[in-house]
């Protein structure tokens, strides 16, 4: 049992559960963002080769590129991939916090 | 009289309401009171068309009912005043709360700088153990400014050397929030006074009622006799006559020496409980007698002069530290009300002495007294004697209860007897033997007036640690602050604790703890997972050396390659590496909250540290 003194320590003693749907779309909506205004960035930078590391993302993202027209695949594939990491963290969070309350 | 009604002995604050309460659901009752003026210590004196308190009555409270019940008494007869007080020490008067430029002008850069030193001293050599009021200061504000700024004016209101008071006693005067309370008050704000305002607000300013608070208990009286109640002057009441557990009458003494009795089927008591337990009829157990006789009071005298003098000075009290006076505190009731005065081009001071009723200056004469007073404010440069043109002295006896090393025991063993009777209460500030204000000794009388109509509420839990418990609905320590009364169980407020516990709830929801472990499962395994699909995706689709970027992880992630046994080591390394970015990340946020809630906690203690004075 807690000892009255730490009990009185604390603002909460609710453990947080996340919602995952909405870590999902935090998540997705930064990665997203990012991997577009990186793009857009080096396109606006311009020269001889723009971009050549981040290009090697079409590796993972077919059809990604350094391009105007990759900004917004990038954008896409950003949304999805950032949205599955955060969802999948949402899900595991509660999982693992569920279990240790049992 | 009929056995349904009640008596109540004592017509201060505690009296009156239990009454007032009674009346208002249909229950008369009989006060009686012993002296010829009602309000007990809340009473205004009026001599000459000068009117005064004892020492000065702010109305604020943090229990709304209360805030109600001043309104519906007095109605728009109160006055919002601005508090400005100071301390007079050294020939010089210093702000108060202090304030650090003001505090170094009066003492000099000399004094301040020792201050200064004593202060770091007390930061990095703490005592460990406080034991004593004097240990508890110094810790705090460092040995100098204790010494300056609080022995001398301790010592004076309480008669006993500050290494000798309990370091208990300064810390149930300051508010010891638990986190969650200080984060509520920060989110939504302190409790409200009167009109709304804030409590902390309330400090710098309070409500008075236009000719004292006496007003208030002449106004309370008239009341009750409008419900069928009567208050009785001149009955000093010495004998409380009781069989099986049950109060049969009181008896007292009227003005002329007659002997009176009256009986009733309830009975409340606001005489000090030293005497309610000497007047039992027949007496308690010889413990509950030895126990009454240990509790101590101490009492206070103030000497009234009257100046020839528009304004003396513009606070509404000084505290008067220096240690070559008696006086400890002076009252300008102008400046409290400027009705409590009959001729707006004088001016009247009230001189605070306090004493034991067993001091020899407690017996001199009022001329000896004043003639005190006038020396005293003329040492101390406030007035010019020849300004002073009259002057009285009041005496009160048992202003403050004491708080001793054995108040406690004895206080629980007289109560454990008194609740033995079904029919009688004891309430008030002396009636429980507590530093109650008037928000909190009017609250036992509503408790009481509750209990005699069916209600089961505990009149000894307000002001107290136990009140905070019901408020919270949690454990957490505290006990009775005087200045400013917390808010204590009002349960007959549904919406105001409806209120209180959605408050609670935002703040469980809001600060709710982000487990550092599911965090660190969580980010870990997606990480490693990450790891594993990059390099899974970047083998399958082949080349000679596949992956020369996502290789280069392998400087962080030892033993890292883009090959299939180096997958596997990136998915185990990158997960250890994703759940202590995730732990570390949850227990960040944690953290940056508990800070968060910690500095609002130690800003709601400044606040209480800084009126320490008020508080003693
Ligand atoms: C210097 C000073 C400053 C204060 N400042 C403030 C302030 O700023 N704000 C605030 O809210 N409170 C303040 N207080 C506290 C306030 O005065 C008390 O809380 C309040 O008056 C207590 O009310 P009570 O009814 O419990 O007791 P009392 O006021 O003591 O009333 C008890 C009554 O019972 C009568 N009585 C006693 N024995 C008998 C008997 N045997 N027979 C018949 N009658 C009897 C007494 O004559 C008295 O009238 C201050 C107190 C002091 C001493």
């Amino acid at each position: 049992m807690e000892s009255r003194a730490s009990q009185q320590d604390e603002v909460s003693r609710t453990i947080a559960r996340v919602k995952a749907d909405a870590l999902a779309l935090v998540c997705g909506l930064i990665g997203g963002l990012s991997l577009f205004v990186m793009t857009a960035w080096l396109v606006l930078k311009g020269g001889p080769q723009p971009g050549q590391h981040l290009q090697l993302l079409s590796n993972f993202f077919v059809g990604y590129s350094v391009t105007w027209t990759g900004a917004f695949v990038g954008l896409l594939y950003g949304v999805f991939t950032g949205g599955a990491a955060g969802w999948l963290v949402g899900r595991m969070y509660n999982a693992v916090v569920d279990a240790r309350k049992k | 009289m009929s056995r349904e009604s009640s008596v109540i002995v004592g017509a201060g604050p505690a009296g009156l309401t239990a009454a007032y309460e009674l009346g208002k659901r249909g229950m008369t009752s009989t006060v009686l009171e012993a002296s010829d003026q009602v309000g007990g210590i809340s009473k205004t004196v009026n001599y000459r068309g000068y009117r005064f308190d004892i020492g000065g009555h702010r109305f604020f409270s943090k229990v709304p009912l209360i805030n109600e019940l001043w309104h519906e008494i007095l109605g728009e007869e109160f006055l919002l005043r601005p508090r400005i007080s100071r301390i007079y020490y050294n020939q010089h008067f210093f702000d108060y709360p202090l304030k650090p430029m003001n505090a170094l002008a009066g003492l000099g850069p000399l004094e301040s700088f020792l201050i200064g030193l004593s202060y770091i001293k007390a930061k990095f050599f703490h005592i460990h153990d406080e034991k004593t009021f004097e240990q508890w200061v110094s810790n705090r504000f460092g040995y100098r400014l204790y010494s300056i700024f609080f022995k001398t004016y301790t010592e004076k209101v309480w008669g006993i050397p500050c290494h000798e008071i309990s370091a208990d006693w300064a810390a149930q005067r300051i508010k010891n929030l638990s986190l969650k309370q200080a984060v509520r008050n920060a989110v939504f704000g302190a409790r409200q006074g009167m009109d709304g305002s804030t409590l902390t607000s309330l400090i710098e300013q309070f409500h008075y009622p236009r000719f004292g608070p006496g007003l208030m208990w002449e106004r309370c009286r008239d009341l009750i006799q409008r419900q069928g109640s009567q208050t009785i002057h001149g009955v000093k009441v010495e004998r409380v006559r009781h069989r099986q557990g049950l109060v049969d009458c009181v008896q007292g003494r009227g003005a002329a020496g007659e002997s009176l009795e009256y009986d009733g089927g309830h009975f409340v008591s606001t005489m000090p409980l030293r005497d309610l337990v000497q007047v039992l009829d027949p007496l308690p157990p010889d413990d509950v007698l030895k126990a009454a006789q240990a509790l101590r009071y101490r009492d206070y005298l103030t000497v009234v002069l009257v100046i020839d003098r528009e304004s003396v000075f513009p606070d509404n009290w000084l505290y008067v530290h220096s240690p070559e006076v008696k006086l400890g505190r002076i009252q300008n009731y102008k400046n409290w009300s400027p009705y409590m005065v009959p001729d707006p081009s004088r001016t009247s001071l009230g001189l605070e002495y306090f004493l034991w009723d067993t001091d020899e200056m407690w017996t001199w004469s009022d001329e000896r007294l004043i003639e005190l007073g006038i020396r005293e404010c003329a040492q101390i440069g406030l007035i010019d004697p020849r300004d002073v043109k009259d002057g009285t002295v009041v005496r009160m006896e048992k202003a403050y209860p004491v708080y001793d090393q054995v108040y406690q025991e004895s206080v629980d063993r007289i109560r454990r007897y008194l609740e033995t009777f079904s029919n009688l209460q004891t309430i008030g500030r002396n009636g429980l033997h507590r530093y109650n204000n008037q928000d909190h000794s009017m609250l036992t009388g509503v408790y009481a007036a509750g209990n005699i109509l069916g209600d089961k509420r505990d009149v000894w839990s307000v002001n107290t640690e136990k009140e905070y418990h019901e408020e919270e609905r949690a454990t957490q320590p505290n006990a009775g602050d005087r200045l400013v009364p917390t808010c204590v169980a009002v349960s007959v407020d549904m919406a105001d604790a409806a209120v209180e516990e959605a408050e609670n709830a935002v703040i469980e929801g809001a600060f709710a703890r982000i487990d550092p472990l599911a965090l660190g499962v969580a980010v870990g395994a997606v990480s490693g997972a990450g790891i594993f699909a990059a390099s899974a995706v970047l083998l399958l689709s082949g080349g000679p050396a596949p992956g020369p970027t996502l290789s280069l992880l392998g400087n962080y992630l030892f033993g890292f390659d883009v090959t299939w046994p180096g997958a596997v080591i990136g998915l185990f390394e990158g997960g250890l590496v994703g759940g202590a970015v995730g732990a570390l990340a949850a227990g960040l946020r944690n953290w940056t909250l508990r800070l968060y809630a910690k500095i609002v906690q130690w800003r709601e203690g400044r606040d209480d540290r800084r009126h320490l004075l008020d508080k003693m």
